[in-house]
């Protein structure tokens, strides 16, 4: 009854209005596509690892997932790690840094029927998860929430890593915009997250890792 | 700043009652140059980075007519779009609210939190309920449930801390720097911080994660809501707002009916410009799209999501001249260029929106006698209204609003012959155009190493404490306009 009343009240504005904004929509428009013709994205995975430094993140091209696992177990030892907790999907399971990460004394928790999700990943030092995408023109990551999939993977550790294969790269944000457009349902959550968190409120200084990572680290694949 | 928190709080509510007025405040914000030296140092650096990230852009200007006729479309079929956007998220498992004003937002959240048995709300930035001050009224009238409402941006955690209200829409404590920064957080650790943005930063990690993960509820406002899909876009750098909707099992998001935009596809065009216009960057940090409650098989996220819808005034707006108010995406922007802005920083607007922007929803939404003076805090140089990355014509709302003020009788006689010339200027696009571009001329003579020592009255006001920015050599539409043919 209420969003009746609600919704009436709002047509009869609407209706009851003589002001006629001046200007007419434009029909011709096309969704992004002038946009990405017009940006030069050049080569997509060299553009991306430029723009994720220029943030301040770190970003690698590794040949193979040996390359990748490498990477991830060395970190976690550089790091000091006591526990990673990451993503249950199946290139993570390919990657096999589970079992090389327990022997250096990291305890891996996989996302997967935990008892208490706050308490896991927020103990955790390290996130470790894939990507759906990745934007060449922005650096940035499309995560989707999943089963498997845990939101929280990629914000509560203080760093934070993705393996995306590199032909999961898109050129610019209205690209990425418009896959997810496309679709007739969207996941509960879609994320795209660009370098390490940050703030300016104080004093306009870049202070990194306020809340979220301040660490980001993106290995692409192939 | 040697007050405590609530004395300076009672300072800045003595003033916001309007008992002074914006002049007074103004004056007494001229008086304060570490707030002009804060100011000066955001809004420089701001509008730097600003011009470069849109300079990369080569679609900008046709983003900007695109964003205007998108809102346009939203609000003429407002009705049709709200009730479609209600239809998506209760067909996602989600609850959907109308609030009609502030208290049923109170209202409505306060008995989810009884329902709950709530203890801990975290929050993320949200202008909506800055505005019915939802945070005071929560813990005020739900005294016996005993909530702690903690803001989480960590600008906004510290205002609230400090019992202050945010002076700028993006940046919400612009106006402190980090000794008065470093007093405050002090104050909350209990031993003296060092006014070192590190380990300021540091303490407030440590100190809100704590509050993240207790939280029983987590609410937000909502940068964009899409009606085909029920989607609600929120965007944060520090990944507060990630946390806000991830974590607490319940997630309130509060939003202002003018949010919508009817596709997915139409975010493209506003995520850019929100970034790029309000912070600089490309792409902010944290871009979240969230649609409905978690899923049964996910293991975190919010089980339950509260979208409430809300008009507090706004729906008055639809239909009249006053209509592009509502197309506001509130970027920040047209604060950082106002030459008033710049020199007296936001408090001395004393209403939740600071800026041209506020000084024209203020009267709107409060009614003008209100906020009699805000209209009259502008220069009308009109760099709000080239700046707009919806291309509201902010200037000319200004002027509508004086106008109003002249017809109510709220104006004084010399206003009511000074302005009614200027806006039928105005309202020939030409004729104003011509005139803008002859201001550029006239001011020459007035500008010395980049700025205006000196301006003719009624402007003299402002020039007697503080220089001014030059006008635009050239406006951004005709610097467009000439990149484009
Ligand atoms: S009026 Fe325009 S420039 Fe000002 S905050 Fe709103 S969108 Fe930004």
């Amino acid at each position: 009854m209420r969003r009746k009343e609600f919704l009436e009240n709002i047509r009869h504005r609407t209706r009851s209005g003589r002001y006629q904004p001046t200007r007419a929509p434009d029909a011709s428009w096309t969704p992004g596509r002038r946009a990405a013709a017009a940006r030069e994205v050049g080569d997509p995975p060299s553009r991306f690892l430029e723009e994720l430094a220029a943030l301040g993140g770190h970003g690698r091209r590794v040949k193979d997932l040996e390359g990748a696992r490498d990477y991830v177990v060395e970190l976690a030892r550089e790091r000091g790690a006591r526990l990673l907790v990451r993503w249950d999907v199946e290139e993570l399971e390919r990657l096999g840094a589970d079992g090389p990460l327990r022997e250096a004394g990291v305890e891996v928790a996989v996302w997967r029927d935990l008892e208490d999700f706050r308490e896991v990943a927020g103990r955790a030092d390290i996130g470790l998860s894939t990507a759906e995408w990745a934007i060449a023109e922005t650096g940035s990551l499309v995560l989707e929430s999943g089963p498997g999939k845990g939101r929280t993977v990629a914000i509560l550790p203080p760093v934070y890593v993705a393996v995306v294969p590199v032909e999961r790269l898109v050129r610019t944000v209205p690209e990425a915009i418009r896959m997810y457009a496309g679709r007739g349902s969207l996941p509960q959550n879609l994320c795209f997250h660009t370098g390490p968190s940050r703030s300016g409120d104080i004093e306009q200084s870049l202070a990194t890792g306020v809340h979220g990572p301040g660490e980001v680290h993106v290995l692409l694949l192939g | 700043m040697e007050k405590t928190g609530t004395e300076e709080r009672a300072r800045r509510e003595g003033l916001a009652s309007g008992v002074e007025g914006f002049n007074g405040r103004a004056r007494r914000a001229l008086a304060d140059p570490e707030l002009h030296d804060s100011i000066a140092l955001f809004t420089r650096k701001t509008l730097k980075g600003r011009a470069a990230r849109l300079a990369e852009l080569p679609d900008a200007p046709e983003l900007r007519e695109r964003a205007y006729h998108i809102k346009q479309e939203t609000m003429a079929n407002l009705d049709r779009y709200l009730g479609q956007m209600a239809d998506a998220v209760e067909a996602r498992g989600g609850n959907v609210f109308f609030a009609e004003t502030g208290e049923d937002v109170v209202r409505y959240v306060g008995e989810l939190a009884r329902e709950k048995g709530a203890k801990v709300i975290t929050k993320s930035k949200s202008m909506a309920t800055e505005e019915i001050e939802l945070n005071r009224r929560l813990e005020e009238e739900y005294g016996e449930l005993g909530l702690e409402v903690v803001e989480t941006d960590l600008g906004e955690w510290i205002a609230q801390l400090a019992g202050d209200a945010p002076s700028h829409i993006v940046a919400p404590i612009m106006h402190m720097n980090r000794h008065q920064i470093a007093r405050v957080l002090s104050g909350v650790a209990g031993e003296p911080l060092p006014p070192d943005v590190k380990a300021l930063a540091g303490f407030a990690r440590r100190r809100l994660r704590e509050k993240f993960l207790a939280a029983d509820i987590g609410i937000s406002g909502a940068n964009f809501g899409v009606a085909q899909t029920g989607t609600v876009c929120l965007v944060t750098n520090e990944g507060n707002g990630r946390l806000v909707t991830s974590v607490p099992p319940v997630h309130v998001v509060v939003m202002g009916i003018e949010k919508l935009v009817p596709r997915f596809e139409d975010l493209e065009v506003f995520v850019q410009l929100l970034a790029r216009n309000g912070t600089g960057q490309k792409l902010t940090v944290y871009t979240s799209f969230i649609t409905g409650p978690r899923g049964a098989d996910e293991l975190d996220g919010p089980e339950e999501f509260h979208l409430i819808l809300m008009d507090n005034g706004r729906s008055k707006l639809l239909g009249t001249e006053f209509e592009e108010a509502l197309y506001c995406i509130r970027c920040g922007s047209c604060l950082n260029v106002c030459p008033v802005y710049r020199q007296t920083g936001g408090h001395a607007y004393g209403s939740t929106y600071s800026g041209p922007i506020g000084a024209v929803i203020t009267p709107l939404l409060k009614g003008d006698r209100e906020a009699k003076d805000l209209p009259h805090a502008s220069s009308l140089c009109g760099a709000c209204w080239e700046t707009c990355p919806v291309g509201i014509p902010l200037h000319d709302l200004l002027l509508k609003l004086r106008n109003r003020q002249v017809d109510e009788g709220l104006a004084g006689k010399a206003q009511e012959i000074a302005f009614k010339g200027f806006e039928e200027a105005v309202e020939r696009p030409a004729l104003y155009r011509a005139g803008a571009r002859l201001g550029r001329v006239a001011q020459r003579p007035l500008v010395r190493d980049g700025s205006v020592r000196r301006l003719p009255p009624p402007l003299s006001g402002w020039t007697d404490f503080r220089d001014l920015p030059p006008l635009a050599e050239r406006s951004f539409r005709e610097l467009w306009r000439e990149g484009i043919d």
